[in-house]
């Protein structure tokens, strides 16, 4: 196995470019696990180090966080309290106090787990994932860069950071799994409702994190009752069987926890 | 590759695959507090600090640690005296095998000020698994530890 640190954005960029089918290091807590099951010839290129990608700021009603924040940081960071109270109420259930000193924010979205709690808070929030490679940066929507099933349109590039515009009016956060905390979810929603009015998304309801475009459209229109409710979401979720919950479960804890969301929404 | 760090204060040299783990270099160092758990950063047994975090040793890489100052149990004995004497006074040790995991979790709570309730404890605590003694024990131990 090849090992290589990288100390700046530039020698990052410039090693992912010779390196395509490298492996990138930063908490390790997935990576870990990936390697077991990596070609004995894989490279690693350890981001942990790059300044670049660490901090949080705020700049013109938009939270920029970098991809190296660790998941305590978000917890503790007072402005991500006060102007993102949805992630920070992600960031408590995520993992356990020694993972959320691992984990990063650019580690949960570039996993592409259709599990992945940050990343579907995140795409409620109409978050912009920022992309660097050797020839500059771009800006995509998160909900975009997916393509699918552990797919991303990350092409020779590692991601920088994420921008949120600035949490307004009542959200609501909820995670269910097997223990209250470090589990990986059956299904978790993140809603916000704004001047823009509903934005909804999941996790583990597809084979990436999913936004609600269904269901959204018909709560703007004022449509409430229950059977359209699922009606819509089971047009805009697609949750595989899989080994820990069945189909109709998610869907069944996903329709409560919509239920539960518009009748006792948090405020800010 | 060749690793160099300090644990508990001594400078270690390793001579090692990129992919070993942590948990392995330091047990091999002769820290074996620190426990071979699930391997899969569920149970906490491999707790140990580096650069002033606690972390899963079972995760890390052994890169991850170059330059890095890395703490276990061994190297906090005199710290940790009195949550240990809280342990025992208790009967939160059954096995033991989960015990200095706890112990380190419970001193990076207290020390950064943590509130002595049974929920904030409990929530603490989130990331140590323990398979003998409920938790009930553990719990109450670290609420009345002597300060
Ligand atoms: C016990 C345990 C509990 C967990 N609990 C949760 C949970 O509750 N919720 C949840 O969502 N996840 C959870 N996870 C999964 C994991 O911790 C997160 O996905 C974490 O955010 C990954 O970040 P990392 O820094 O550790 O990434 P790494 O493991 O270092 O990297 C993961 C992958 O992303 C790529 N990558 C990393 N950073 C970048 C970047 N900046 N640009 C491009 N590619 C990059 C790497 O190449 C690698 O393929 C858990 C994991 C464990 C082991
Ligand atoms: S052995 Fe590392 S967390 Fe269980
Ligand atoms: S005392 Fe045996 S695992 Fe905790």
């Amino acid at each position: 196995m090849n090992y290589l640190r990288a100390t700046n954005l530039g020698e990052a960029t410039a090693l992912l470019a010779r390196y395509p089918e490298a492996l990138l290091l930063c908490g390790s807590t997935d990576a870990a696990l990936q390697l077991r099951h990596a070609a004995a010839t894989a490279t690693l290129i350890d981001i942990h180090a790059l300044e670049e990608l660490k901090g949080v700021s705020v700049e013109d009603g938009h939270m920029r966080i970098g991809a190296l924040v660790t998941l305590n940081e978000l917890l503790r960071s007072d402005v991500v309290r006060a102007s993102l109270p949805l992630l920070a109420a992600c960031a408590e259930t995520f993992g356990s106090h020694q993972i959320r000193n691992l984990a990063t924010v650019g580690g949960n979205i570039a996993n592409a787990s259709p599990a992945a709690d940050l990343t579907a808070a995140l795409v409620a929030l109409e978050a912009t994932v920022t992309l660097a490679s050797q020839e500059g940066e771009r800006s995509v929507p998160l909900e975009a860069f997916y393509c699918g099933y552990k797919c991303t349109k990350l092409d020779h590039e590692l991601i920088t950071a994420v921008t949120v515009p600035l949490q307004t009016g009542e959200w609501y956060y909820r995670k269910a799994g097997m223990r209250e905390r470090l589990n990986i979810a059956k299904v978790s929603i993140a809603l916000t409702q704004g001047h823009g009015g509903f934005r909804i998304s999941g996790a583990s309801l597809g084979p990436s994190p999913v936004r609600f475009r269904t269901l959204e459209a018909l709560l703007d229109g004022g449509v409430y009752d229950d059977a359209a409710i699922k009606e819509a979401l089971e047009s805009d979720t697609d949750p595989s069987g899989g080994h820990r919950s069945t189909k109709a479960y998610r869907l069944r804890v996903a329709f409560n926890m919509i239920k539960e969301a518009l009748s006792q929404p948090e405020e800010r | 590759m060749q690793i160099t760090c300090t644990i508990n204060g001594k400078v270690h040299r390793f001579d090692c695959a990129p992919e070993s783990r942590v948990l392995d270099l330091v047990r091999e160092a002769g820290m074996t507090s620190v426990k071979a758990g699930c391997g899969e950063g569920e149970c906490g047994a491999c707790s140990l600090f580096v650069n002033g975090r606690l972390v899963n040793a079972c995760l890390l890489l052994a890169p991850q640690i170059q330059d890095a100052e890395v703490v276990t149990l061994e190297g906090l004995q005199e710290e940790t005296a009195a949550i240990r004497e809280s342990f025992a006074e208790h009967g939160a040790v059954q096995c033991g095998f989960c015990t200095p995991g706890f112990v380190l979790r419970a001193y990076d709570y207290l020390s950064h000020g943590g509130e002595r309730s049974e929920e904030a404890i409990k929530a603490a605590l989130d990331g140590n698994l323990c398979r003998c003694t409920g938790y009930r024990k553990i719990v109450e131990a670290i609420v009345k530890v002597k300060s």
